[in-house]
This record gives C-alpha cells, structure tokens and sequence, in this order.
C-alpha cells in the first residue's frame, strides 16, 4: 500500500445540532423523552416562582405610602417599598447630616475619578498613580467625612493630595489626547526635552513645589464642620471599614506570607504565630476583643474610638487570611523562577518584587477577590457590636414607628445591593484574569 | 575518524589566568554524599564540557559554582572571590557567571526584550535605553531579533532556551555555565541551539557545559570533565577522551552513550 488519498478531502458544514439554536435545544434539552419531560418540569417551577417574585414585588408592591398601614391598606399581598424607599437615606449615609451628605458622595466622585486612569489604557505612569491613591487619599477623604479643624499634619496632606490629584488628571488626559505622560508634556512645552536629567527633575520639582504651597493656601481658607463619627453609618459606614480592610490586608497579607516563608527563625515564627491565632478565632470574637478587651490593656486615659478599634481588627483578621492565600500563590512559583532571578544577580527583594509577586499575585486573583468579597459581606458583623453600619440600618427600619415590624423588604434590598456590589467584583476579577493572562500561556 | 577531524574546529584562547578554582570541595544533600573531593580549574577563556551518568553530580558541581547551592567543605573561588556565606559576594558572583538551564527559566510574566533587560535596568544600574540597545543586540545574535515583543510562552523551546542564553549575556558574564541546555527540547531544536553556543565560544567566553550531545563536546570542547558518583573519574583532551578513554568507567560510559 503506498497513497493512501491522493487528493486532499474538502471541509464540509457542521451538522444542524452544531450550528443552529434549534439543533442546540434539541441536543442539549429534548434529547430523550425523559429529558424532554425534565426541561417542560423545571421551566414550569421557574416560571412559579418567577411570577410569584413579580407579583409580590412589583405588581401588588406598594411604592408610595407613609406608613406601614397604608401599605397593607393598598394591597396585603405586595411589598411595602415605601418603607425602604422613605429610609434610603439612612441606608446609604446613616445619621450623617443631611446636609453635609454632599461631602460623602463628593468623596466618592473623588476616587472614581483619581482612580480613572488605572482602567484607561492609554493613561501613563499606573503605579505611581495607585501609589498616590493608597498614599494621599485616605487622608484627603477622611477629612472630607469627619471634617473639623485642620492640623498641620493634615494641612499637609490635604494639599500633598490635592496636588497628587491634580497631576493625576492632568496626567489623564495627557495621556488620552496626546498619548504622552504631564511629565514629557510639560517638558517638551517648556522646550527643555533635550536638557540634561537633572535640569528637568529640578524643573518638575520646582513646578510641584509650586503648586503645593497654592494648594496650601487655597485649602487653609475653608473646613468643613465636624461629623462625630458616631453619626457614620450605612452603606458609607460599611465601604469605609471594607474600603480600609480591602486595602490594608494585602499588603499586610504579603508582608505575613513573606515573613512566614522566611529564612529568619525569629521573622518566621512570629508571622506564623500571629497568622495562626487570628485564623482560629472567629471575627466575631476579635471585634469583641478589639472593643471591649483592647482598651483594657492601654494606659489611663488613652481612648482609641470604637471605629478605628474595629477597623484595626478588621484589617489584622483580614491580613492574616489574606497571608494564606499570597503564601499559597508563592508556592505554585517553580523553583526555577528564584534561580533564573538569582542568576541575573536580583537580590531578595528585586527576585520578589519583580518576578515572584507579580506572577503568584496574577495567579491568585480569584483568591483575593474572593476573600474581598468575603471581607465585604464580614463588615456587616460591626452591627453587632453596636455600629449601624448598613445591616444595622436595614433593621431599624422595623423598629421605626411608621414602619414597625417591616423586616423582609429591607433586608431583600440589602441582600439585592450586596449581590450588586460582589457581582460587580467578581466580574471585575474575571476581567483582570483574561487580561492579566494575554499572552502568557505558560 | 581521525585525531585531526575529531579535535577542535575552534582555535582556543585559553589564558593562563585562573577563573575557577575549587580545592577539596564537598556536598552534602542530607546525608547523601554528592561531590566528593573536587578538584578543579578552569582558566580563562577554557571551554569545558562535563558529562556522566545521571546523579553524577555533573549539575550540582555546577551550581555550586554559581552559589545555587551552598557547599559545606572546601573552597570556591571565583574570578578571585571566594565563595561563603557573604551575601554580598554571592550577589556579585552570580553577576559575573551567566547560568542557562535545562527548563530556560525565563519570566512568563515578561516580554522577552523585559526578559534581557531586567538584570541590566536594575542589578547594573544601566540606563533604559542603553540596556534595550544591548538586548537588542544579543537577541540579533542568537538570531530571534524578530521575537523582542513577545512572551517566552508563545515561542518554541529552542527558541526560549536562545533568548535565555540572550539573557544571560545581557549582564556581559565572564563565565558562563550550561546546565544541560538541550536535554528538554524536540530532537530538530537542538541544533539551532548548539549552533548558537558554538558562536558564543567563538568569542573566546570561558564556559563549562553540562551536556549529553558528544558531537557537540568534539567540536568546542578544550577539555572533557567525566563524573561517576560525585568523583571527577577522568580530565582529558577531547581526541583523547573520545579515542582512548584511560578509565574503565569512561569506557563503559561512553560505549552506552556513543
């Protein structure tokens, strides 16, 4: 036997139940009689409960009303909307002021905004525009919710943050119109681009400098009035304390993992003791300790508030966890990897920095989203320890006169804006895993 | 074959200055004995290649030199620093003595030109431009300037273990050490990698080369290193390692291998 085809076949189209919507329904839904009766049965359960959510909580609901009565007076088997809808208020910004509610939803504009440039792709210089965020805004929003009189440390700040703002978005649309960094934009239009380095790091200094002590001026010519953080609550108060933990466990849970992994005895064991305490007790447990135990051991007089008690708590339990995953995503890292930086001459930090985290951290992604959400869903314990945070407010509402005894809806609202926010997250990770992965199959 | 075919195309360069120097080193893993006694020099300039049976202890000799592992007896001197447990001599060793491995260990996470550019940006402090001039050089040469942009995944073995000898190069090593390069790739690979090694003796680099590929051994070889069970058995001129091997166990090796 020697040729076996001497021409080549030529391709044909797929079969029906390949190419077409009704071959997919029937391979993958009526395939047997058996199958068929499954598909009609479990359509029919969908459709009850379906129509059973919809009438309840759209057709027969009650949208407007003053009190509970007069919801159950339009119909007794809808839901009472009216009811959340009269608190979203507190839902959202708890007892805040009214009035001073701008200062919250400016605060957020405001990282929105500085955060921007990270998702557009043509804005330069990332890092430093993380780092600036992580560095400046914390105290930039803090001021902005609590307000009151301005130290100088936080004169300084303030305006350190105003200008790193303000650079951000210059950086920007820098970035988006002339695809250059403000840097290299503001050289070149001073016609400086081809000066020496120093010359132009002295420029920019001189430029920011500038800008510091206008910022300095300006914002030492208002306050806001002070907000007693007691008056914090809601949604606001629970994104403030998870804001906080998102953004402290990870580095915190890196700086734990390394610590574990190394080679320092004493380093080593202090890490792993620290991380396998807080993993064995519940969260619950810790909120307590923070509150009620912490201010035992300090001396007379020293009053941490129940807030920033409960934040540390948060941040050292979520750390600790946090700490467990990166450890996990250093150990998939091949040996190979340590020895190829090794042999460049990276010491330990360069070999972490540059080659191990950024590879272990893309691959633990959904870890780390996973434990945000988790760190997420956890804030709403504080509630428990008397913060109203926004739990706490969703079940006030039934103790509110005009309201008394409505539970259910406030806390499907509370379960339907957690499910908005996690959802949003998880998808957001999906996001970064196809795009962190481009080109790196490996 | 005779003596003439078999001895080296290449015209060496072999200085009479000492790049390597391990006097009476041992190792141990555990309790396992795995370099006994070691005894070696390699001048400048000196093209070496090492072979023997698996856990011969061929590629732990070798990175022993570059400090990959720690050895508890004896000394290492490399270019004039002795090994021990000055980190910052290990740090200026492993600069000095570029390392190319069976698996490549290249950084999936990094463009190749990020690949080549890495070691100069941040451990020799080059500025950007200038380490991507370089890199661009070295990529020229191993024949693969095409692929600066791409990550190592989505190239072919030969290619990866050329960008990693590319790599390696970057940081402008005085010794360069090859720890079976070939042995993870498709049989029609390796020769593109072995060519490229051969160009790099041509240019007088001192190296020692953990490898299988005799063929290759003939052609750049000053010198064949064959190790059986942690001892150094046998050092000879490549025609007289391959024509007359002088020890029982060299024979017996090399009539399994050739």
């Amino acid at each position: 036997m020697a040729i076996v085809k001497a021409t080549k076949t030529p391709a044909r189209s797929a079969p029906i139940s390949e190419s077409s919507i009704l071959g997919w329904l029937q391979k993958n839904l009526f395939s047997s009689a058996f199958n068929s009766v499954l598909t009609v049965f479990t359509t029919y359960i969908i459709y009850l409960t379906v129509n059973g959510v919809y009438i309840w909580g759209f057709a027969d609901a009650t949208f407007v009303a003053e009190t509970r009565r007069e919801c159950y007076g339009n119909s007794l088997t809808g839901a009472c909307w009216a009811g959340v809808i009269d608190w979203l208020d507190n839902i959202f910004y708890g007892r805040y002021p009214r009035e001073e509610i701008w200062r919250i939803n400016f605060g957020g504009i405001l990282l929105a905004f500085w955060m921007a440039p990270l998702w557009i792709a043509r804005a330069k210089g990332k890092v430093l525009v993380g780092a600036s965020v992580v560095v400046f805004y914390p105290f930039l929003a803090g001021y902005l919710f609590s307000g009151g009189d301005k130290g100088l440390f936080m004169q300084v700040m303030i305006s350190g943050a105003i200008v790193a703002f303000a650079i951000n978005m210059a950086n920007a649309i820098a970035g988006l119109l002339k695809q250059q960094s403000i840097v290299r934009l503001v050289i070149g239009s001073l016609g400086q681009t081809n000066a020496a380095d120093k010359t132009q790091r002295n420029l920019l200094i001189a430029l920011v400098a500038v800008g510091f002590g206008a910022a300095y001026l300006w914002q030492s010519s208002w306050t806001v009035e002070f907000v007693t953080w007691t008056k914090w609550g809601g949604l606001f108060l629970t994104l403030v304390i998870s804001g906080i933990g998102i953004a402290s466990a990870l580095p915190g849970g890196i700086i734990l993992a390394l610590g574990r992994r190394s080679k320092l005895p004493v380093l080593r064991v202090l890490s792993t003791g620290f991380i396998e305490v807080f993993r064995s007790v519940p969260l619950i447990t810790v909120l307590f300790m923070a509150t009620t135990m912490f201010p035992l051991f300090m001396p007379e007089g020293f009053v941490l508030n129940k807030l920033v008690q409960v934040i540390i708590a948060v941040v050292l339990f979520n750390a600790c966890y946090m700490a467990e995953t990166v450890r996990a995503g250093l150990q998939a890292i091949p040996k190979g990897q340590f020895e190829g930086a090794h042999t460049i001459g990276l010491g330990y930090w360069g070999t972490m920095g540059l080659i191990i985290m950024p590879q272990a951290l893309k691959h633990m992604i959904p870890n780390i989203v996973g434990s945000f959400i988790g760190l997420l869903k956890d804030t709403t314990l504080v509630s428990i320890i008397g913060l109203f945070d926004i739990l706490g407010m969703l079940r006030s509402i039934s103790k509110d006169v005009p309201w008394l005894g409505l539970h259910k809806e406030p806390l499907i609202f509370g379960a339907i804006l957690f499910f908005i926010i996690c959802f949003a997250m998880s998808k957001y990770s999906r996001h970064l895993e196809v795009k962190l992965s481009a080109g790196n199959n490996h | 074959m005779s003596n003439a075919q078999i001895q080296g195309q290449l015209a060496s360069a072999i200085s009479s200055e000492v790049m390597i120097e391990v006097n009476k080193m041992n190792k141990w893993y555990g309790s396992f004995h795995v370099l006994k006694d070691i005894d070696l020099t390699v001048h400048k300039g000196e093209r070496i290649v090492v072979c023997g049976p698996s856990g011969s202890g061929k590629s732990t000799l070798i990175r022993c030199i570059n400090a990959l592992e720690e050895h508890q007896e004896g000394d290492i001197i490399v270019d004039g620093i002795k090994l021990g447990k000055n980190l910052k001599n290990l740090d200026h060793i492993r600069t000095e003595v570029g390392m190319v491995f069976q698996n490549f260990n290249l950084f999936p996470h990094l463009t190749i030109l990020e690949n080549l550019t890495l070691g100069p940006v941040w451990v020799r402090k080059m500025a950007k431009a200038d380490a991507i001039e370089t890199a661009m050089m070295y990529l020229e040469r191993v024949k693969i300037p095409e692929q600066a942009d791409k990550y190592p995944g989505q190239m072919s073995g030969g290619q990866q273990q050329r960008v990693a000898i590319a790599r390696s190069l970057c940081m402008s090593p005085k010794i360069m050490l090859f720890d079976e390069p070939t042995s993870a790739l498709d049989p029609e690979m390796i020769k593109e990698v072995l060519d490229t090694m051969v160009d790099l003796a041509e240019t007088g680099m001192t190296m020692i080369v953990v490898t299988h590929e005799m063929g290759f051994a003939k052609t750049i070889a000053d010198e064949v290193i064959f190790m059986d069970e942690g001892d150094i058995v046998e050092r000879n001129k490549p025609e007289e390692f391959f024509g007359n091997p002088e020890h029982e166990r060299t024979q017996k090796f090399l009539s399994q291998i050739l």
